[in-house]
């Protein structure tokens, strides 16, 4: 027999390689079939013992694979050929320590997840508070997504489109158009404290996609995220724990302020998630006002145990 | 080869040089922009750097070496040697003003016109010697006349954002709107090219800059003004051109002309953008020269050569006179210039314009005045776009200089851009952890128009933005009597006074657009010490133990500042 050539053994490799990757999804299947319903949240957490020796960076990439794989993997969200919107928190010029931002290696590592779920291109952006420039790169998102061969995006001012709303407090709002075009957002938040709603999470974190005058919302801060996560029907939002801001939130800066908290959570819920967040923070989730007025409109259930979450502990 | 053969290469070796430096100009002018926070890596300075006029008047006006380049030695030393060939080779806007001169000849078929010396061409040295006045008694006003600031704020702060204008507009109208025939979108042609604009050119989010339109009208009308004479900026006003004219009065290389081979057509008389009278044997005028050759190729009977001459031969060359009672005359001008600009009461520290916020690390007000070029780095590099020209904040001393105003935008905490690409040191290049300490300001509630206080609605903008680890706004908790007679406990805002820094992000970012709630001036700001309505030493009321900025004594505070 002569030697393979090339293309033979190119040919080889991707019949072999598809044949895993089917057997995977297979198998995905199969779980997924075996309980009726796919789970609706997962959490996962890192030995608290082993924490403090961890390497963050691995610890945040392993939580965020574990979370998202216990509610089934990333295909079960993201189809093949997709346009994949994931929504971070970078709202602030801040190093990664200092727990303002989204986590860069969960952002990268739910980047590389979607990829290899079969997007065809994974965008990140946030409406950053500071300059976006400044924000996406001390925040280590750019660099961590674009090795993970996500691209980011800025968003430009002109480029907010008013939409209809049709909420109760907001008829009609002006949205980034790229975001609503994507087939998928994933609403990537990071936990932390803030001066009004006394937790900022994944409903909070939709005020990244919003133009207009946005510091009046907080004048019925509440009405608006519950308006804002109604249209945006989420299908998936994770959140990050890994390191907490628990004071001085939005914003933080002091490193007094962050907690190593090592937990990554996932959910198709998005109010459960948030609830999760606020018991997190040391909050009953009733004492946050948006997660009250959201599961009142039947957006989720702040009552997250009762999803039944996949809970693991890895290390 | 012949004389003109020689000179004819020699002029396009000109005009490449010319077209580089040019071009060099424009991508440095580029460079200086807020790409990711960090101040820019590219010698941003550098036409400033090598500009003997900022070097002599900042060094005159501060008196003081620091933080000056004395690249601008070296400009002098190659004008000793060549005469100005900084203006003829060199400088930007005099390429800048050849290009347009040549635009005239190429698309209107215009008469030729003889252009003589004229004596109204002395004008450059008395402008030259009443800056020189005004700048050794402090007063810095070179930054409006100097070719190098004149060229590099008219791009900046007027050009470049009026390009940004329109490609944007197209950019997103066609984003927008979505033309497409099939499956062909415009918009995949578009929207590559807007990328590479604003990833290479603008890297940042549109600005525009205010007043700007007098900057605008003074470029437009040095260019415009080469309608009337050829190169009329640097024939007449430079002062720059002034300064080098003076010290090229005796160069190594003259012009030589041979009087046997001058049949007087005045095809020299032509050519030279400068009226420096190559056509009168022995009359050529050493300060005027550009030394661009022109003069030499145009002459068809080889009588026109540079050629090296002893230093300080007597001249077979005419000589500008000046003439003394001018010169005298020049220096009252400049006096009288420097009293009208002092006389003011802000001049005099009688009154201190709310409005006035200086970039971090500026000096003193007269210190910085001494120094500021009016050049546009810092106004173009500050990534918020709050760094705004002066127009009567700061007096007609002032003109032009940076301030920061939050109503567009807020000096950025992690960022010190501004103090590293001050070619003069008007602001210093303060390291971070410093530059976050500075204050540049104080941020006062107007109760009449911040929510809670006016209208008793919920609001925590300026709190929530406000950059200071442990927050200059805190909160203080009162009823709020709502319509319905029912009483909502809210946060009410207050300014800590020793944490602020004046920052502007809480006015920035407050909701009122057009006047906001909280707004901040010039008051309390580090440089002054008369500025200051607190009482000096941190908080009268709080812990003895704290440092004057407000902080426990702790190790960790330190480095929640300073990393």
């Amino acid at each position: 027999m002569p030697d393979p050539t090339r293309r033979d053994f190119l040919k080889t490799s991707a019949l072999v390689g598809g044949g895993l990757l089917a057997a995977e999804s297979l198998a995905l299947r199969e779980a997924a079939l075996a309980s009726a319903t796919p789970p609706a949240m997962s959490i996962a957490r890192w030995d608290e013992a082993a924490l403090a020796n961890s390497d963050l960076s691995d610890v945040a990439v392993k939580l965020t694979q574990t979370a998202i794989e216990s509610l089934g993997g990333m295909g079960r969200f993201v189809n093949k050929g997709d346009t994949v919107w994931v929504k971070p928190n970078i709202g602030w010029n801040r190093r990664p320590e200092l727990a303002a931002n989204t986590n860069p290696d969960v952002v990268a590592a739910v980047v590389r997840m979607c990829r290899d779920a079969g997007a065809k291109t994974v965008k990140v952006g946030d409406h950053p508070c500071h300059p976006a420039r400044q924000a996406y790169r001390n925040s280590g998102i750019a660099k961590a997504v674009e090795e993970a061969g996500g691209k980011m995006v800025y968003l430009d001012k002109k480029r907010f489109k008013e939409m209809t709303i049709d909420g109760q407090h907001l008829k009609k709002w002006p949205l980034y158009v790229e975001i609503i075009e994507a087939d998928l957002v994933i609403n990537v938040p990071i936990l932390k404290h803030h001066g009004l709603s006394k937790a900022s999470m994944a409903m909070k974190n939709y005020m990244g996609i919003i133009g207009g005058n946005r510091g009046s919302w907080h004048q019925n801060l509440d009405a608006c995220l519950a308006d804002i996560t109604q249209f945006m029907k989420p299908r998936i939002s994770l959140l990050d724990a890994v390191r907490v801001l628990t004071d001085h939130g939005p914003q933080g800066g002091d490193p007094a302020d962050v907690d190593v908290r090592g937990i990554v959570a996932a959910s198709t819920d998005i109010v459960a998630l948030d609830a999760l967040g606020a018991e997190l923070l040391g909050h009953d989730s009733q004492a946050i006002g948006n997660i009250g007025v959201a599961a009142a409109r039947g957006l989720g259930t702040p009552d997250y145990r009762s999803l039944d979450p996949v809970e693991k502990t890895i290390s | 080869m012949s004389v003109q053969d020689k000179a004819r290469r020699i002029i396009w070796i000109r005009r490449f040089v010319q077209t580089l430096v040019l071009v060099f100009f424009l991508v440095i002018l580029a460079a200086n922009r807020p790409a990711d926070g960090v101040a820019p890596t590219a010698p941003v300075t550098i036409f400033f750097d090598l500009n003997p006029l900022v070097m002599v008047s900042t060094w005159l006006a501060s008196h003081s070496l620091e933080g000056i380049s004395l690249l601008g030695l070296l400009t002098l030393a190659v004008t000793l040697v060549f005469g100005r060939v900084f203006c003829g080779w060199f400088c930007p806007f005099g390429t800048l003003h050849n290009a347009v001169a040549s635009l005239r000849k190429q698309f209107r078929k215009v008469v030729p016109r003889v252009e003589m010396f004229s004596r109204w061409q002395r004008a450059k040295y008395f402008i030259f010697l009443a800056l020189l006045v005004m700048t050794s008694a402090g007063a810095q006003w070179i930054g409006v006349l100097d070719p190098f600031s004149l060229l590099y704020r008219s791009i900046s702060l007027t050009i470049l954002p009026a390009l940004d204008v329109g490609v944007s507009a197209v950019a997103n109208g066609v984003y927008l709107t979505d033309p497409h025939l099939g499956s062909l979108h415009l918009r995949d042609l578009t929207e590559p090219v807007y990328r590479w604009w604003q990833e290479r050119v603008t890297a940042t989010e549109l600005r525009v800059f205010s007043g700007t339109g007098v900057v605008f009208l003074v470029f437009v009308t040095a260019l415009v003004l080469n309608l009337v004479r050829n190169r009329f900026w640097c024939r007449y006003l430079c002062p720059l051109g002034g300064m080098l004219g003076l010290i090229a009065a005796r160069p190594l290389l003259r012009l030589t002309s041979d009087p046997e081979a001058c049949n007087s057509c005045q095809k020299c008389t032509l050519a030279c953008p400068a009226a420096a009278q190559p056509e009168k044997p022995g009359e050529w005028l050493a300060s005027e020269c550009f030394g661009c050759w022109n003069c030499v190729g145009s002459c068809n009977n080889q009588g026109l050569d540079f050629q090296w001459t002893l230093p300080l031969q007597k001249t077979s060359s005419g000589s500008v006179d000046i003439g003394k009672r001018r010169a005298l005359a020049s220096v009252a001008a400049g006096v009288a210039g420097l009293s009208m600009m002092r006389i003011t009461p802000a001049a005099q520290g009688k009154t201190f314009n709310p409005a006035l916020i200086r970039p971090p690390g500026a000096r003193a007000e007269y210190d910085f005045l001494q120094r500021c070029v009016k050049c546009g780095l810092c106004m173009q590099t500050c990534p918020s776009g709050g760094l705004q020209p002066t127009w009567a904040e700061a007096g007609l001393e002032g003109l032009w200089s940076p301030m920061l105003v939050p109503a567009i935008g807020w000096c950025e905490f992690e960022c010190h851009a501004c103090g590293q690409v001050c070619p003069t040191e008007a602001i210093k290049p303060l390291p971070l952890a410093e530059k976050k300490k500075v204050k540049i300001g104080l941020a006062v509630i107007d109760t009449t128009r911040c929510l809670p206080y006016a209208y008793g609605r919920e609001c925590i903008v300026c709190e929530e933005h406000c950059p200071v680890p442990d927050k200059a706004i805190t909160f203080e908790m009162r009823e709020a009597m709502q319509r319905d007679g029912s009483v909502r406990l809210l946060k009410f805002p207050r300014v800590d006074p020793v944490r602020c820094t004046g920052c502007g992000i809480c006015e920035t970012k407050c909701p009122f657009q057009d006047l906001a709630g909280i707004r901040v001036v010039s008051a309390g700001e580090d440089r002054h010490p008369d500025n200051q309505p607190m009482l000096a030493g941190g908080d009268p009321y709080g812990d003895p133990n704290s440092d004057s900025n407000g902080n426990a004594n702790e190790e960790s505070n330190g480095d929640s500042y300073g990393y």
